[in-house]
């Protein structure tokens, strides 16, 4: 191997973002396993409360969530490969869409609650419900989050601050959100699904 | 040597986009999947199949793992192949 392609090699290696954040996202991954695997146990031990309970939910607003989502996600991989070309104002309209998207997620999200409110159902209602409540809404604080990190990111490079040879704060913010994006392809089957 | 780079940058820019499509077919398909599978335990096997098939779209290509150090790639991919398995194992057993 030449020195030239052995550099270049070395590059490719490189962990996107910075160390911090991947060791913030093992963090965040470890809570949400254990949510699921509790969730899971309390389906065993309770099947008829967690089958009545999930026909109580929207199948339709879980599957618009998903899509929501994962395209969000999709537009923000858009955004950092436009930043790599040096394309910060592409990057920018990306990372807006991408928010957008997260908007129709956190309303269908809304949306959801308040009618299980209408029918009387809280997160007191029963175990099934406590779950649902508990795990949904604390992804729901990690999309708000992760919106914020986007609404900085964009606003630092539309106003130049961030430099297309250092992007590692780009990447970092990028890798949280598909993070999130990550926990709810888990969650979605999960809660509504299975 | 430009060229080159417009190569690449094509080529990465549809492989996001091919993998985008993929989500979200498997997404409709894992959805319609329970219509077509009566069987409970074949249903929850193919739904976390298809878990793993989709996390691992989003660690490689989005998150741009792929050619990240192997320990935290595998890292990613550990959990996203062994959390669905716990799920399942909880579910059959």
């Amino acid at each position: 191997m030449t020195n030239a392609s052995f550099t270049a090699a070395q590059e490719n290696k490189k962990l996107p973002g910075d160390l911090a954040m991947w060791f913030f996202i093992l963090a965040e991954l470890t809570v949400f396993a254990i949510f699921f695997i509790g969730f899971a146990i309390s389906e065993q031990q309770y099947p008829a409360m967690f089958t009545e309970g999930k026909a109580q939910l929207h199948q339709s607003f879980g599957l618009i969530n998903t899509i929501a989502l994962i395209t969000s996600s999709f537009f923000v991989a858009l955004a950092l490969r436009a930043m790599y070309k040096a394309q910060s104002k592409q990057a920018v309209y990306l990372l807006f869409t991408a928010k957008a998207f997260a908007v129709i997620y956190i309303t269908v999200k809304v949306w959801e609650y308040l009618s299980l409110f209408e029918l009387g159902i809280t997160i007191e209602t029963n175990t099934f419900f406590t779950l649902y409540f508990l795990i949904t809404a604390f992804h729901l604080m990690h999309v708000l989050l992760g919106m914020v990190i986007l609404a900085i990111i964009a606003h630092s490079v539309w106003h130049e601050q961030t430099q297309t040879h250092n992007l590692s704060g780009f990447e970092a913010g990028a890798s949280y959100w598909h993070m999130v994006d990550l926990l709810w392809i888990i969650l979605f089957p999960l809660i509504y699904v299975i | 040597m430009n060229k080159d780079k417009s190569i690449q940058d094509f080529k990465t820019k549809n492989l996001a986009t091919l993998s985008w499509l993929l989500l979200i077919a498997l997404t409709i398909v894992a959805v319609l999947l329970a219509s077509f599978i009566d069987n409970r335990s074949l249903y929850i096997v193919s739904a976390l199949s298809i878990v793993v098939i989709k996390g691992q779209q989003i660690v490689d290509v989005f998150m741009e793992l792929h050619h990240a150090p192997k320990l935290w790639r595998w890292l990613l991919l550990s959990y996203i192949i062994l959390i669905p398995f716990i799920i399942a194992v909880i579910y059959l057993v």
